[in-house]
């Protein structure tokens, strides 16, 4: 990580610089976390100070917002979301459940950690965290951007052979997504 | 020995021919590929024999009938004789293993001829005869192809004797007022007529001519007559054969009867013949252009636009001005051009898929390039946008309307083109764009003899958009002989005192612009191809299995809205029309009681009134 | 030679205008909900990230021509209205010209959105064209009416001619009926609420835009942009008088753009066929009557 840091080149530090900017965010609000972003949406916290901005889609979004628990059928969504966004992107998990279980650790039916499927740039800790939680976060995540350590989507291309064989230990099975990621880990030189 | 004679005997050469051949499919391929060359390099060499004139050796009525070479005849001439010989060379490949392909090429020659026989007619004699052979061999075309096809075809068989019976009434009331047949003659007698007996005459040609060219009230053959039978037909038939009433249309108003003559026919002030012609023109381009739009037929779709389109040119030439006139003109030559284009693309689909249905195709890009960018070529001619011809013509037409003072009939245009656009995308989206179902995974593009007549297509549709000026000469030509002022043009567009159109800046614009553009695009990191499947669906696992392409009812929300007038207006004067033609037919009806007693007393009564009538002369 | 400077500069500077617009309109929007807001160069911000993406995903080569397709025709456009100070193409083509080349981005958008073979693009390109169907007969309508009291269908006459006449000579002035109705065309035109059923983020996840990321949503943006601006130029020289200095330009586009943007600050959005029956139902009466009054 350190040796990246000081390889990046002057137009990297300034494509960061402004590409940290304008993150837009995909909210996969499965759980119960929703009922936090639009007070940070709205007038109250109104994170559009930092040019972050709710998207629709998979194709237009920079950060996938995971709250909540996560079962085996919506598992596989925000698996299949993420494959269908575009590098560079970011994982926020947001609250306890997607660290460890949470207040579901003995449910069967939910997933105990997130970043075994998919790489997590930032947790946000807390049941529920709040708004200002949300903010700090994603400031965090600015300033991860802007030094250049926002590597997180790159351990997908890396790793692949880890995360799939978990996903596919828990979903029983492939899951067919039409996302060639070895061939797209060549194509980004990871 | 005349060239017009030589063209003809060539087209009946082929009939025979073809009849003689009958139990050979290849001869007659070939022979009818052979007829049709012929017969377009001699209808492209007769450029030099313009104004050139031909009597047959015998008289009728003391009259001496026979053919002439105008600018007008020429201009239709080549595109006949064009339009045909893209259509067989398309058909060679398209007709293979169809039943009635042996009655296909005789009466394609017999249509030919036909038509061929009218434009060049120089007197109203041979004009109704080869009329009569024209609609007979339409009858023909219409009735081959698919079940459905002789039910449609004997509907346009009622309209067509009508009109054939109007026509033959004013061929006997020209007779008997100027004692020629001949069109100059006629001409030169017009002025002396009384102004209600020439408004009647020429009523007559032009109620005469609109059931063929599908205006609005008398158009509803057409739809179901073109949609029914072979689409190769369906391309001929809108794109020529219909524009032969458009012909007869042009032919009398400026030609036999002259702009003089009918401007001087007024109503009340403005209102005058013109602009109740320009009226039910409008009316064709408004109601069958949002009828397309209800179609899940793309042939059906193509044939409502096609009596849409009509109107553009009914339109131009009601606007009277010389920049309408030349749009009304152009827009024939154009509209062929594209509309045949689409229709081949939309052949080439059926040849390969089996279906023209809408709600049942899909994604055809993938599979099929060529005919999916003939389509496209097409759909932007025929929704007249730049840089294809469609918008040349319309902007004529758009340009003469406003500077003459229509507004209504141009904003009539306008709804007419934003309805085509609506339904043209609508056509290319649900046959090449969206989901490729599965089952036409292995679907290839058509050979190379059906490509052939798309991208000589696709070339003309661009480059008359680019160079208008290479058709405006002959249309100015044609303007000057028929005694109205000619278009300024120039090669790439027109040039008048209030402005002009430049289509070579414009495309250069539009090039440089793509070409901007393209620079951006390259300065972002490389694209990568997907799968159609990998496509978002709310975080739902999309495969061949899930059926999610969005065609059917594509304007669902655009029909609640026209349904009421729909309803309210077309439909309700449809069914008053036709309860009035069941009311009177059924007054007729009943003259025939079937019993002899009556039969008796209705000869001797004709008896009787004819010795009466017959004293009153003698 | 001041002409190839203007062909450069020109579509630099009103995208430059552009994204200062829409990035005004943000924050306008955002004080009027009391929320702070993004700053006003947001939008660079936002083009540049999406320039910057590594993955674009494309669904075939339709989908690539119809990026250039999209900005190439709004860049045609934005050539042939008249700007202060730059009227050159003016000369080559008309209004009748400019509106339909305003359409041909519209078709590019909707050929490639077809390709990208997604439901929610599909619908939301049949409920642009619908909506299309919707404003332009009123707008078209408009200039007709003005081109027939002035005589020319080109633009840079009829802007002339209402220069000639002062405030007065204004086209909403001295035609308040067709200006009204080209004003509420217009707002139709830029998808403002409450016409923006094609985007409808929350129903058909942003229509046209679903399948569309990184670069070929950076171009859209930058389509947009410069849209707007052409747009509202439109308008400025048929209705407001044209200009004739930058500054007067610049202070008219902001005007126009504050009331447009007021308007959909405080609205829902219409159904389609809502949306149409209205617009069919007051700018298109409104205008006939407009024209009426310039018949008789």
């Amino acid at each position: 990580m350190d040796e990246k840091l000081t390889q990046r080149s002057v137009w990297e530090k300034i494509a960061a610089k402004l590409s940290k900017r304008s993150l837009w965010m995909l909210h996969y609000c499965t759980g119960c976390g929703a009922i936090e972003l639009p007070p940070t949406m709205t007038a109250r916290f109104d994170m559009e100070r930092f040019g972050i901005n709710p998207m629709v889609t998979p194709r237009q979004a920079d950060i996938l917002l995971i709250t909540g628990y996560l079962s085996v059928k919506t598992l596989k969504r925000v698996v299949l979301t993420y494959e269908q966004m575009q590098a560079p992107k970011y994982v926020v998990g947001f609250g306890s459940c997607t660290i460890n279980g949470g207040m579901y650790w003995n449910s069967y039916a939910t997933m105990k950690s997130l970043d075994r499927y998919i790489p997590v740039e930032t947790y946000i800790a807390g049941c529920m965290p709040r708004p200002e939680a949300i903010i700090h976060s994603f400031n965090e995540l600015i300033a991860k951007i802007d030094r250049g350590e926002a590597n997180s989507w790159k351990d997908y291309y890396k790793n692949y052979d880890f995360y799939r064989k978990n996903q596919e230990h828990t979903f029983e099975g492939p899951i067919e997504t039409y996302n060639d990621i070895k061939a797209d880990a060549a194509l980004f030189r990871i | 020995m005349s060239i017009v004679l030589n063209l003809l005997s060539i087209a009946l050469a082929g009939v025979v021919l073809n009849v003689l051949f009958s139990k050979s499919k290849i001869v007659q391929k070939y022979v009818s590929l052979l007829i049709f060359a012929g017969l377009t390099y001699f209808s492209f060499v007769m450029y030099s024999q313009v104004g050139e004139h031909f009597d047959f050796p015998f008289q009728i009525a003391g009259q001496s009938i026979g053919f002439t070479i105008t600018w007008l005849n020429y201009y239709f001439g080549i595109m006949i004789t064009g339009i045909t010989l893209l259509t067989v060379i398309f058909s060679l490949k398209y007709m293979e293993g169809k039943d009635g392909s042996t009655h296909y090429y005789t009466v394609l020659s017999l249509k030919t001829f036909g038509m061929l026989g009218v434009i060049f007619s120089s007197d109203l004699i041979t004009f109704f005869v080869f009329w009569e052979i024209m609609s007979w061999s339409t009858f023909g075309l219409m009735s081959t192809g698919g079940k459905d096809a002789p039910k449609s075809a004997f509907k346009y068989f009622v309209f067509a004797i009508t009109a054939s019976m109007i026509l033959m009434a004013g061929v006997v009331l020209s007779y008997s007022l100027f004692g020629s047949f001949d069109f100059a003659v006629i001409h030169d007698k017009i002025g002396s007529l009384s102004l209600p007996m020439t408004g009647f005459l020429l009523s007559i040609f032009i109620v005469s001519f609109s059931v063929e060219s599908a205006v609005f009230p008398v158009h509803s053959w057409l739809p179901d007559g073109y949609s029914n039978t072979f689409t190769t037909f369906t391309a001929y038939l809108s794109g020529i054969s219909t524009r032969i009433g458009i012909y007869g249309i042009i032919l009398f108003l400026f030609g036999i009867f002259g702009i003089q003559t009918v401007d001087k026919l007024s109503i009340i002030g403005k209102i005058n013949f013109r602009y109740v012609f320009g009226v039910f023109a409008a009316l064709t381009m408004v109601v069958p252009t949002f009828t397309a739009l209800y179609q899940h037929d793309a042939k059906k779709l193509i044939a409502w636009h096609s009596v849409g389109q009509g109107g553009y040119m009914l339109i131009g030439l009601a606007s009277g001005s010389a920049l309408g006139i030349a749009g009304g003109m152009f827009h024939v030559l154009n509209h062929m051009a594209y509309v045949v284009l689409i229709v081949f693309a939309i052949a080439a689909v059926e040849h390969r898929t089996g279906t023209t249905n809408l709600n049942k195709l899909g994604g055809l890009i993938k599979k099929m390039p060529v005919s999916y960018l003939a389509l496209l070529f097409g759909i932007i001619g025929l929704a007249g946008l730049p840089p294809m011809n469609g918008f040349v013509s319309k902007w004529f037409i758009y340009r003469a309307l406003i500077l003459g003072g229509y507004p209504f009939l141009a904003i009539a245009a306008v709804i007419g083109t934003l309805g085509t656009i609506l339904s043209v995308y609508k056509l290319i989206h649900n046959m090449f764009l969206g989901q490729l179902p599965e089952r036409y995974n292995n679907v290839k593009e058509v050979g190379f003899s059906m490509q052939l007549p798309m991208w000589i297509l696709m070339i003309v549709v661009l480059g008359l958009g680019i160079f208008p000026g290479a058709a405006m000469g002959l249309i100015a030509k044609i303007q000057v002989a028929l005694g109205l002022t000619a278009v300024p043009y120039s090669l790439h567009g027109i040039q008048t005192a209030s402005g002009q159109l430049n289509m070579l800046v414009v495309s250069a614009v539009f090039i440089g612009g793509i070409f901007v553009t393209w620079i951006i695009y390259l300065l972002g990191s490389r694209r990568k191809h997907v799968s159609q499947y990998n496509n978002y669906a709310a975080g739902n696992f999309l495969d061949k299995k899930v059926a999610y392409n969005f065609n059917y009812e594509f304007y669902a929300a655009m029909e609640h809205v026209i349904d009421p007038y729909r309803k309210k207006i077309i439909q309700r004067t449809e069914q008053g029309i036709a309860g009035l033609t069941d009311a009177v037919s059924e007054y007729i009806r009943r003259i025939y009681t079937g019993m002899i007693n009556t039969y008796g007393i209705y000869v001797i009564t004709a008896f009787i009134v004819t010795i009466i009538i017959l004293k009153e002369l003698i | 030679m001041n002409v190839v400077l203007w062909i450069i500069f020109l579509p630099i500077i009103l995208f430059v205008i552009g994204t200062f617009m829409l990035g005004y309109s943000r924050k306008f929007i955002a004080r009027i909900e009391r929320r702070y807001g993004p700053p006003i160069q947001q939008v660079f911000y936002d083009i540049f990230k999406l320039m910057n993406k590594k993955t674009n995903i494309s669904h075939g080569w339709m989908h690539d021509i119809a990026i250039l397709m999209l900005l190439g025709g709004t860049l045609l456009t934005m050539y042939f209205v008249p700007v202060p100070g730059f009227h050159f193409f003016a000369q080559y083509g008309d209004m009748l010209v400019i509106m339909y080349i305003l359409l041909i981005p519209a078709l590019g958008m909707a050929l490639g959105v077809g390709e990208t073979a997604n439901p929610n693009g599909s619908i939301g390109i049949s409920r642009a064209l619908m909506m299309l169907a919707g404003y332009d007969i009123p707008f078209v309508l408009t200039f007709i009416g003005f081109a027939m009291i002035n005589h020319t269908t080109s633009m840079y006459d009829l802007m002339l001619a209402q220069q000639a006449g002062g405030i007065a000579g204004w086209g909403l002035i001295s035609q308040p009926l067709l200006g009204i109705a080209a004003l509420i065309a217009l707002q139709g035109m830029l998808g403002e609420k409450p016409f923006e059923v094609m985007v409808a983020p929350h129903e058909i996840a942003t229509g046209p835009m679903t399948e569309m990321g990184g670069k070929y949503l950076g171009i859209m943006m930058i389509q947009h942009a410069i849209g707007i601006v052409v747009e509202l130029t439109i308008y400025i020289n048929l209705f407001l008088g044209g200009a004739v200095n930058w500054f007067e330009y610049i202070v008219k586009l902001f005007v126009l753009f504050t009331m447009l943007l007021s308007v959909n600050a405080v609205f829902g959005r219409f159904r389609t066929d809502d949306a149409v029956r209205f617009m069919w139902k007051i700018p298109l009466p409104l205008a006939i009557i407009g024209i009426l009054f310039i018949i008789f």
